[in-house]
């Protein structure tokens, strides 16, 4: 008997394979029905139900816990399932949100439109003035939200200056990290009480499956907070009170688990994380800075960039680099149109992330559901396509935006 | 001396820590455990100093927090 082997009712890692076994089952069996009662009552760990908790599912959970420095983590079936299991966990009918404005449409999609439906209400703020964030706080707020890169809109917070704000007034601070991950930072480690990623992007890395996590950094004192259910729990649970509130509630009833199938897809991606954001950060950051000043640019947005207002913050946070995200502007959108239509390697489409090069036209795709001055607002405008840029041969990269950038400025019938 | 074990009456050594407990009453992935002692969660810190006494209550809980990062 060796140490994991107390690890073997929960953890799909105990048997020594290399690869995390794909535990492809819906229940558990039980040998008595004490025993399953004892499960379910708590006082026995194990499984029950894979919409509740999975072994392949639990060893990621217990990876990325583990990656970011947080208490225990709760994967999801997607970045907007962990976000919506979040919300619902968590506020009611006249709570508020403060959250950064140029974040993932899907998000904000999320906040204005089923969360306002319930009551609760958003307020959207410049990410990077921390300042802002302060004057839209009332009464009434729950919680704060950002990205550490927003998406689209490439800012970066100052999370420190939003988690001192967050201590003061007894408020989580929830970062979304999808566009960081924890190879570039630990959102912990600035501050953020709750951290989220969409899986899908660059913790998958290879467009293979849709998945999301949170995980509680264990800082926030969910005894002392704003949520009287929580503090209630906190008092049995302790620091994991939050994750099995979630669990048990939110994330038990509203079904929105992962398939242990893509809880292993996200495993192997974890494997090689490292490595790939290195090459995605380089050769973003080339990218941006060839493109900067060609003269069938109209401007590049990559925070990375020397000359971007949010280089500080990503040397100071994200130790010098900036993802694999960048946006840049053709002047108007037809031109965008014809720049993507004629790029011959890179791919159109809605991930990003992957490692091959993706672009997509934001304004009329995952926003095209907003009038254009709120896509202004939302740090969208029509000429903007957003690159994710791939980990292949830098060289090939730029050629293929060359050529269609040189291709963009012809006219087609 | 007895103790209350999740409901259940158990006989344990004379000023045994819960840690001592845990391994005793052979709990699964003790790592994992939450105790609770008299109604109170005991912080993990406290397993190998607290002392528990005669008529004490004890509960051991799993919270499916998932993916505990801190074991």
């Amino acid at each position: 008997m060796n140490g994991n082997a107390d690890l073997a009712p929960l953890d799909g890692a105990h048997t020594g394979a290399g690869g995390v076994a794909i535990h492809q089952t819906a229940a558990y069996a039980y040998s008595t029905a004490q025993e399953m009662a004892e499960v379910f009552a708590g006082r026995a760990p194990g499984h029950i139900y894979t919409r509740i908790s999975n072994p392949t599912t639990y060893t990621l959970e217990r990876r990325l816990a583990e990656l970011e420095g947080g208490v225990g983590c709760l994967a999801t079936s997607s970045g907007m399932a962990a976000i919506a299991a979040l919300a619902l966990g968590l506020l009611r009918s006249g709570d508020e949100i403060v959250s950064a404005a140029g974040i993932f449409g899907g998000t904000i999609s999320l906040f204005r439109n089923i969360l306002g439906r319930l009551g609760i209400q958003t307020t959207l703020v410049e990410a990077g003035d921390a300042a802002q964030f302060r004057r839209a706080l009332t009464p009434a707020t729950r919680l704060l939200f950002a990205e550490t890169i927003g998406n689209p809109r490439m800012d970066v917070p100052d999370i420190p200056a939003l988690a001192e704000l967050a201590r003061e007034r007894r408020l989580p601070l929830v970062i979304d990290s999808t566009l960081t991950t924890p190879a570039l930072v630990r959102p912990k480690e600035l501050g953020a009480d709750i951290v989220i990623h969409s899986t899908t992007k660059f913790i998958n890395g290879h467009g293979t499956a849709i998945g999301g996590a949170l995980i509680d950094a264990g800082t926030f004192d969910w005894a002392k907070g704003p949520f009287p259910e929580l503090r209630a729990l906190a008092r049995n649970a302790g620091g994991m009170a939050f994750l099995a509130h979630l669990r048990m509630l939110a994330y038990r009833d509203l079904g929105g688990c992962p398939a242990p199938g893509n809880s292993f897809l996200m495993l192997q991606g974890l494997e090689t994380l490292e490595a790939r954001m290195q090459a995605h950060c380089e050769n973003a950051r080339k990218l941006a800075e060839r493109l900067s000043g060609h003269p069938g640019v109209a401007w590049v947005n990559y925070p990375g960039l020397e000359s971007s207002p949010f280089h500080g913050r990503v040397r100071k946070f994200f130790g010098g680099r900036a993802g694999g995200l960048l946006t840049i502007g053709l002047g108007e959108e037809r031109r965008a149109f014809r720049f993507v239509n004629a790029l011959r390697r890179a791919r159109i489409a809605a991930n990003l992330g992957e490692t091959r090069t993706l672009v997509i036209h934001p304004a009329s795709t995952i926003f095209h559901e907003y009038e254009a001055p709120d896509r202004a607002r939302m740090g969208v405008p029509e000429d903007m396509v957003r690159v994710s840029v791939g980990i292949g041969d830098f060289e090939e990269i730029l050629q293929d935006a060359l050529q269609a950038l040189a291709a963009s400025d012809k006219e087609v019938p | 001396m007895t103790l209350t074990v999740n409901g259940s009456s158990v006989e344990a050594r004379e000023s045994s820590t819960v840690r001592q407990l845990l391994v005793d009453r052979k709990v699964k992935m003790p790592e994992m455990v939450s105790v609770e002692l008299n109604g109170e969660i005991l912080e993990r810190s406290g397993f190998d100093t607290t002392t528990l006494k005669q008529g004490d209550k004890v509960e051991f809980l799993y919270f499916m927090g998932g993916g505990n990062g801190a074991q």
